[in-house]
């Protein structure tokens, strides 16, 4: 910037090209936006009308009036608290051991030269390719044998035992690291756990970040799951207490959106503070290659 | 040295989380069967969660509990659909719940796939009186109870009364014919300029679909009767053309247009006053209720495909069932007779206004009531006799895939009926199973 | 200090003694090689033995190796323990006229020849899917990469627009569903207003065949942010020198795009296309709430191939031979991805080198 304004000119024509790109970029953002939050608009919508309002025809994009209370009222139908608080526990937990273990594994394909590296690298993808429907019950007995029908184990453990999805996406991200930086920890005699630790996980911060939102929210919205393992209505989570709602005969459409609307705001949130650690992560990252 | 240090502790956090779960984990599943002072804990899943239906079964379930001392019955709630693929797995690895509210009409299906337990053993010889009769015949696979029903319901044709006075068609004399229901339709439509304000009926909205009507007509003939097919009969293509040329009358957008705006099942045309004859269930009765307009309405029998003939109705319901590996089949089955008898039904009946499959509760519930409520709860019961159920045929579970393609291709207008249903029945051969 | 003795211990199997806790460099191998024999044992246990004996290259191989599987093992054992068996247990089942809880009996290929020969749906389901996917994958890669440059710049506010656009990708359920059958309705719904405002009268999209497919690509664009996500995390390792480079050379923002940006972010393309590929393969959840109990929409429009998979499966207590069609699509899924992996080395520039 100082040196900018030390050459006006210059200056001049490049804040105009900016603004002007940047008014552009802005006009397709807001537009876009609009496309984007006008659903989500009759979801917080409907979770503010009565069951009357719902009912009527042709609907109301504005409800007559608000009714709030549909919050606090849908919240108290059941043990929500304790069903969201599980599923925080299952999304916190199964979140760490996603980013930490699936960029230990991711490591060892991307930069690691080993015997049979790419044939277990196929192996990773190939269990991607199969639809789960047809390892379900099986699965499901394998839990069932070892006693993990109605216990987290189900939920938790797979997290620590790496997902073939997020292995793949951060060994694409590490493939993009110049082997350098690892040929000169390892001239200084670092080991690969440090390595890992000390390079790789800084410079993939933005992968990293992206995994733990990924399976927080791969968590959080988990619905067959929970459903399968659990069999103790204490356990359950939020996704299935939001079931509730929707009944064989008559849904409880507010009810419904209201939870739903509740159930989107902590991933939200994750979202919208992450993004501070992506930031981080591109200035980490830019700075070491520049 | 410092990060080092955080890395040891994270790894060491992790593992203690494991260890946590580990923990508790063993605490969860070791409350098993016996509970303490030697009674047998019996789980029963249902996917009555709601606001309104759970506080019901919960107190038929309190009332059980209470009644006797041997058994104590857990109610888990398991959302609707998929607890049956829950059940599914959970007999594959021998270890379900005790009692299940599963689907009357594939209670053989599943029998004959080993999922459910014979209850003959355990039903007297008068359990089955307690029974409507098309009810219990369809719980029993090769002679022997599989099940007991527990819920019905049976399709009836509402009418709205206020739009038949507009009409000048008398509001107490809904069409008993087919032919009549077109008479009356043309003379309820209401359009402006190219545009429907009100359509007087279109038979596939509603609980009655494009196989129900076809039932109608084919003198109330499934597609599979036990494994004998009757999919191309000339009744059946006579019906479909008929309901294809209902839609043409309306027109294909006007149809599409409705179709769509009323499919998500949170507005109902007729009770918005867009439609003025139209059939479901008796339970829809709560919703005209709820909606808390004072609709004018009435209700009748589906009318009959030929004058004299018989009002065909569809239903269908739900029954309690014992997985196959339940450890206490014996208590299990006690709990269902509780639960199928006067008292458990007629609260049941009551408090969801819902059809229950025990006669006595059921006529029982009615007289409890009156004004509307009566009047729908009453012809309702009645309909019953006219009921059918249309049981997952053994040896073709997936027929109506084969059939439904079809019936789409008359209902656009790319094939005749009886071509269709020559292709359809065709079709169904192809998939028989052993 | 004192920590430091049991420390190695544990972290041996992993690094296998390249290095120890202080930090400091302990060439270990490097050293006593010199001195070495050449003698080589495969067991595990005597690994700081026979590092002591190898040469310098052959120890660090092992090592490498050793490395490699330590690395991997969390996986591996999560395959082996957990993967493995149900997915051999699926593979047997596919020649066995398997139902779940009962039946197993050994059918041969009877239900590989069921696909081709009896069974017409097959066909209708693997063309309903292929439809979506030439569809789906190209425009949600092209578009997730659009909106993700976009979001890449650096103006005031981007955070939030970052998180609207990410929102669509975290709802799930029946509220989403539900919303979109509003939203499609030909009547009332606003995509057909909007439509309607530049002179085009909409579809009946759900109801009508023709229109189910597209309806649904829609849905998937609209919830693009999943892929964005992707694609700006992998814009973050866009080095700034780059672009101002090209500044210098007067490069206008296509040619940035196309010789910058984009080359650097085709591993995660290639990531993407794979895996978004695989996910419109397996699409079963919108079809299955978005039409009546999964029958597979109007004229078996929407019936894609994991839906009649589901039906044969849990339906009809098939699954020998939903098996069979899980594998059918396996071997599908497969060879396109063989293809891809191949034809990746020319296109998928890794900075990491010589990799793959």
């Amino acid at each position: 910037m100082k040196t900018a304004a030390q050459q006006p000119k210059f200056y001049q024509t490049m804040k105009f090209r900016r603004n002007l790109k940047h008014s552009i970029i802005l006009f397709f953002l807001i537009a876009g936006s609009i496309a984007l939050l006008t659903p989500l608009w009759w979801m917080i919508s409907m979770s503010l009308k009565s069951p009357e309002e719902i009912a009527q025809f042709p609907p109301t994009f504005i409800p007559e009036k608000f009714h709030f209370s549909n919050y606090i009222e849908a919240w108290s139908t059941g043990p929500f608290t304790r069903w969201a608080l599980n599923s925080v526990f299952l999304a916190v937990v199964g979140t760490i051991g996603s980013v930490f273990v699936n960029s230990l594994v991711a490591y060892g394909f991307a930069k690691l030269k080993f015997k049979g590296r790419n044939f277990w690298f196929v192996v990773v993808l190939a269990t991607m390719l199969l639809p789960g429907f047809v390892t379900m019950v099986p699965q499901y007995m394998l839990f069932s044998k070892l006693g993990w029908i109605n216990t987290y184990l189900p939920l938790l453990v797979p997290s620590f035992l790496g997902s073939a999805f997020f292995i793949f996406l951060l060994r694409q991200f590490m493939m993009t690291i110049p082997n350098e930086f690892i040929e000169a920890a390892v001239m200084d005699g670092a080991g690969h756990l440090k390595i890992w630790w000390h390079i790789m996980l800084p410079l993939t911060k933005p992968a990293l970040i992206t995994v733990a939102i990924f399976a927080f929210n791969g968590s959080w919205n988990d619905l067959l799951g929970p459903l399968l393992y659990l069999n103790e209505e204490h356990l359950y989570t939020i996704q299935l207490g939001l079931q509730t709602f929707k009944g064989s005969v008559q849904t409880q459409w507010n009810y419904l959106m209201a939870m739903s609307v509740m159930i989107l705001l902590p991933t939200v949130l994750i979202f919208f503070l992450f993004q501070k650690f992506f930031i981080e992560g591109s200035n980490i990252s830019s700075g070491t290659k520049g | 040295m410092k990060k080092k240090k955080t890395l040891s502790l994270l790894l060491s956090l992790i593992m203690l989380f494991s260890l946590i779960l580990a923990g508790c984990s063993g605490q969860n599943s070791s409350g098993s069967a016996e509970d303490s002072g030697g009674k047998v804990t019996l789980k029963f899943w249902s996917f009555w969660g709601s606001e309104t239906r759970r506080p019901v079964i919960e107190k038929m379930i309190d009332d059980y509990n209470k009644s006797q001392d041997k058994v104590v019955v857990k109610h888990t709630f398991v959302p609707w659909g998929d607890i049956w693929t829950k059940n599914l797995a959970a007999v594959a690895a021998g270890n379900p719940a005790d009692v299940v509210v599963t689907d009357i009409n594939d209670v053989s299906h599943r029998a004959k796939n080993n999922q459910s337990t014979d209850l003959s053993q355990y039903f007297d010889d008068n359990m089955k009186d307690r029974f409507y009769p098309h009810l219990w015949e369809t719980v029993l696979y090769d002679g022997k109870p599989y099940a007991a029903p527990f819920n019905t319901d049976t399709r009836l044709l509402y009418y709205n009364k206020k739009a038949f006075k507009e009409a000048g068609l008398d509001p107490n004399k809904p069409p008993t014919t087919w032919k009549e229901l077109e008479e009356y339709a043309k003379k309820l439509d209401v359009k402006k300029g190219s545009t429907y304000e009100r359509i007087g009926f279109y038979p596939l909205w509603g609980g009655y679909g494009a196989p129900s009507w076809m039932r109608n007509a084919d003198e109330g003939k499934n597609f599979l009767e036990g494994n004998k097919i009757a999919i191309d009969t000339p009744a059946k293509a006579d019906a479909l053309s008929w309901l294809a040329d209902w839609k043409k009358r309306y027109g294909k957008k006007t149809i599409e247009k409705w179709d769509a705006e009323f499919a998500n099942g949170q507005t109902n045309p007729f009770v918005a006053e867009k439609v003025a004859m139209y059939t479901d269930t008796g339970t829809f009765y709560t919703q005209i209720r709820d909606s808390g307009k004072d609709l004018d309405f009435g209700v009748a029998p589906i009318p009959a495909y030929k004058e004299g003939g018989r009002n065909w109705s569809d239903g269908g319901g739900f029954v309690l069932e014992v997985p196959k590996g339940s450890k206490h089949p014996k208590e299990a089955a006690d709990f269902i007779k509780y639960m199928t008898d006067v008292k458990a039904q007629k609260y049941w009946a009551e408090k969801n206004y819902d059809n229950v499959a025990n006669k006595e509760a059921a006529e029982s519930a009615a007289k409890g009531m009156d004004g509307q409520e009566k009047m729908v709860y009453q012809a309702s019961i009645d309909n019953l006799k006219d009921t059918q159920l249309a049981p997952i045929p053994i040896q073709y579970p997936d027929f109506m895939s084969r059939i439904n393609p079809q019936i789409d291709a008359v209902m656009l207008g790319k094939a005749k009926a009886k071509d269709a249903l020559k292709k359809a029945e065709a079709d169904v051969k192809k998939i028989k199973r052993k | 200090m004192h920590q430091q003795r049991p420390r190695e211990n544990v972290l041996h199997g992993i690094d296998s003694g390249t290095e120890t806790i202080s930090g400091k460099p302990v060439p270990v191998a490097l050293k006593k090689s010199k001195t070495a024999g050449k003698q080589r044992t495969e067991n595990v246990n005597h690994v700081q033995k026979t590092v002591t004996k190898s040469s310098w290259l052959k120890s660090k191989s092992l090592r490498e190796n050793l490395a490699g599987y330590g690395f991997i093992s969390p996986w591996l054992i999560g395959f082996f323990l957990l993967t493995a068996g149900p997915l051999l247990f699926s593979l047997i089942v596919s020649f066995s006229d398997y139902n779940i809880t009962s039946e197993m009996t050994f059918t041969g290929l009877d239900n590989y020849k069921k696909m081709f020969t009896a069974d017409d749906l097959f066909w209708t389901s693997l063309w309903n899917t292929l439809y979506f996917v030439l569809f789906s994958v190209p425009l949600t890669t092209a578009g997730a990469i659009f909106i993700a440059v976009l979001l890449n710049s650096k103006i005031k506010g981007m955070k939030i627009f970052r998180t609207i656009y990410y929102l669509p990708a975290v709802l799930s359920g029946v509220a989403v569903y539900f919303l979109w059958m509003q939203l499609l309705s030909p009547g009332t719904g606003l995509i057909n207003l909007v439509l309607s405002w530049v002179g085009v009268e909409g579809p009946a999209w759900l109801f009508d065949p023709n229109w189910t497919k597209p309806a649904l690509i829609f849905m998937k664009l609209w919830s693009v942010g999943g892929g964005m996500l992707l694609y700006l995390a992998s814009l973050q390792g866009v080095s700034n020198t780059l672009y101002e480079a090209a500044d210098l050379d007067g490069a206008n923002i296509f040619q940035k795009f196309f010789h910058i940006t984009l080359p650097m972010i085709t591993p995660i393309i290639f990531f993407d296309i794979i895996t978004s590929t695989i996910g419109a393969f397996q699409i079963f959840q919108e079809a299955y709430v978005m039409t009546k109990d999964g029958d597979g929409g109007p004229a078996h429009s929407l019936l894609f191939y994991n839906l009649h998979m589901w039906n044969n499966a849990f339906e009809v207590f098939d699954m020998g031979y939903a098996s069979a069609m899980a594998w059918m699509l396996f071997i599908i899924i497969m060879i396109l991805t063989a293809f891809n992996l191949k034809f990746s080395k020319r296109w998928v520039h890794y900075e990491g080198g010589d990799n793959k």
